[in-house]
């Protein structure tokens, strides 16, 4: 594994300059998803990137590895889509109960997906470790006991590994880092340059984001750079980490945006039942996701179906966090009568103290 | 006499009752939350709400549909990482947890995970999510369990209980002493874990439940405490919070499951009609 990553800009470093990196979720995904890659599902049950994954599989990716902490909609549409080869994960969505399934359970038994179980601290510890750059985790070792750590899957012996701490001499259990070749995240806001703030539950978002090598944004909102630079605490993402920001209002529905829009409970049932079977799936994925070119037509469409009521019904009402007081007591060495405050001189006599002793080269 | 009310609603109450006040209390996906919510409410004020989604020490506004609900984040006092909150519960900073069974076996033992054989399922399950990290290292685990099985082998081992028994378990040296599952409620009664064979008995009938309805759920033979008491019905106080937080539980999850398609179709109706 490569501990060094390119810079996620292709002009690396040498690049001071911050690039305005808008472009619609086609161009994004078009530029920075390929066949085979490894896709990490950026966001943990809330604040799915909705029209990123819907983007994927209208442009028919195939045979990715996909990651996803808790693979509900985000994963069940993939896997449907045809578009998932292998999947890591904690958590699979079952619809309908004892009679229901599931497109992964569908999958799973036409011998179409192969899966990876871990427990939601393994699957956040193989990112942790790739967003800091090492090789491994240690992780909680009361998971020896069970069969996540005996039935492996495509993974194989490098599921997990035993070793000894080189400290105690106490057995150790550990998990690959895991470094994705693109990350899909929704966010509540962003600027142009890919400065990407979240908040709320906060969960394996970080982790999975910058352990990714290329990672794409899409955001309720662009706000200006100030609002970020006045809120540093809630940025989960740098620019400079960024491949493409893509403004979609509604980007994650439906399920729900902290501070935007809740989860939409008719169209996420409508969902669920449909999951539930082959048939429902085919049709509801043929209706939400092929017939719609992007969210405007996915909404458009929402608006003709159940009218603009529930909709507005959703919209978050403000809670607003108190604001954090960043200020400083000085913008400035100087002091309002131009002195440098811990000499008490001002440049001239500071400059001039040093023509005196001879200090200056000519 | 109490108050009319459900074995759902029983359940959780009794759920609640066993969070005391200043624990701090992991709450997984479903019940627990309202239980949790019941619990602050009425007996342990200064119990600290935890999720693994990192939202530390919030109240619930209402029933909350997953760990990472917008309803919870209305004010908490602590937004950290999944990542931290198992380590806080690996150092014993967590002093109960809640899991949810769908099987378990007579030590403890429980599958989330797969019924069938797990590379070709019959049913696939939800999987670990946080079980399995959390019943290792929690101070006390709490089981529930509404329509899942008891079952002498289980499918796969998703999250250990106290593994093939006797003492099996803190052998293993994989775990803190003392930990594991203390308790199982289901809708029929309180099951707990003999002190030296750790196996479950039934400790608890609820009321209007046999011994038998009991028995005939679970295929090995199951031991009934000599000093089997019957759970204390529901006070007026914990079902009138109830009712009015959390209503579709007097339902259970069948009914309202139903209650909700049939709105949802009478919701898209109307939107159809509409336009």
């Amino acid at each position: 594994m490569a501990l060094f990553q390119q810079p996620a800009n292709d002009k690396g470093n040498l690049m001071k300059e911050p690039t305005n990196k808008i472009m619609s979720a086609r161009e994004a995904i078009e530029a920075f998803v390929h066949d085979g890659d490894q896709l990490i599902i950026g966001n943990y049950t809330v604040s799915t990137c909705a029209e990123l994954v819907f983007e994927v599989i209208r442009q028919q990716k195939k045979n990715l590895l996909l990651y996803s902490q808790s693979g509900i909609l985000d994963v069940e549409v993939l896997v449907a889509g045809g578009c998932v080869d292998r999947l890591v994960t904690t958590y699979v969505l079952r619809s309908g109960g004892k009679f229901g399934g599931s497109a992964v359970e569908r999958a799973l038994k036409a011998g179409s997906l192969e899966i990876e179980d871990y427990t939601n601290f393994n699957y956040n510890a193989r990112l942790e470790a790739g967003k800091h750059g090492f090789t491994f985790m240690p992780v909680l070792e009361g998971v020896m006991a069970t069969d996540l750590f005996k039935i492996r899957g495509f993974m194989g012996e490098d599921k997990y590994r035993v070793i000894e701490c080189p400290y105690t001499g106490k057995k150790i259990l550990t998990v690959p880092a895991a470094n994705p070749d693109v990350c899909i995240v929704h966010v509540q806001r962003a600027d142009r340059f890919g400065n990407s703030q979240y908040w709320g539950a906060i969960g394996s978002v970080p982790a999975a984001v910058l352990s990714s090598k290329r990672i794409i944004v899409s955001c309720e909102e662009i706000v200006e750079h100030e609002i970020i630079r006045s809120s540093p605490h809630l940025t989960i993402i740098p620019s400079f980490r960024v491949n493409a920001v893509v403004e979609v209002p509604w980007g994650a529905h439906p399920t729900e945006v902290l501070g935007y829009y809740n989860m939409d409970r008719l169209m996420y049932g409508l969902f669920m039942v449909a999951a539930a079977t082959r048939e429902g799936m085919r049709e509801w994925m043929e209706e939400w996701v092929y017939e719609c070119p992007d969210r405007e037509a996915y909404l458009t469409r929402y608006f003709q179906r159940f009218g603009m009521d529930i909709l507005n019904s959703l919209k978050a009402k403000p809670y607003y966090s108190a604001p954090a007081n960043y200020g400083s007591a000085f913008t400035s060495v100087w002091n309002a009568k131009g002195e440098e405050r811990d000499m008490g001189l001002t440049l001239e006599e500071l400059e001039d103290i040093i023509q005196e002793k001879g200090l200056f080269h000519e | 006499m109490s108050k009319p009310y459900t074995l759902n609603e029983l359940l959780i109450i009794i759920v609640a009752r066993e969070i005391h006040d200043y624990e701090h209390i992991i709450l997984g996906q479903g019940l627990p939350t309202t239980a949790g919510a019941l619990a602050k409410a009425l007996y342990a004020p200064h119990a600290v709400l935890m999720m693994e989604s990192g939202i530390i020490d919030f109240d619930p506004l209402l029933p909350l549909n997953h760990i990472a609900d917008a309803h919870a984040c209305r004010g908490f006092s602590y937004a950290t990482d999944l990542f931290s909150t198992f380590t806080m519960t690996y150092r014993g900073f967590v002093d109960v947890c809640f899991l949810g069974v769908a099987q378990v076996d007579k030590f403890g033992n429980i599958n989330t995970t797969v019924i069938g054989d797990y590379f070709n399922p019959k049913m696939r399950l939800t999987g670990s999510g946080g079980a399995a990290d959390f019943i290792s290292y929690a101070k006390r685990t709490i089981l529930t369990m509404r329509g899942g099985q008891f079952v002498n082998t289980l499918d796969y081992l998703t999250s250990p209980g106290y593994l093939e028994g006797g003492d099996s378990r803190d052998r293993s040296g994989l775990f803190p002493p003392g930990s594991g599952p203390c308790m199982l409620l289901t809708t029929r009664g309180v099951f707990k874990f003999h002190p030296e064979t750790k196996e479950l008995y039934l400790a608890q009938i609820h009321p209007g439940v046999s011994v038998e309805m009991v028995q005939k759920d679970v295929p090995w033979d199951l031991k009934v405490s000599p000093d089997l008491t019957e759970t204390e019905p529901p006070t007026e106080e914990e079902i009138d919070f109830m009712r009015h937080f959390a209503p579709g539980e007097v339902a259970g999850r069948g009914l309202r499951t139903e209650l909700v398609l049939a709105n949802l179709d009478k919701k898209a109706q109307r939107c159809l009609n509409k336009t």
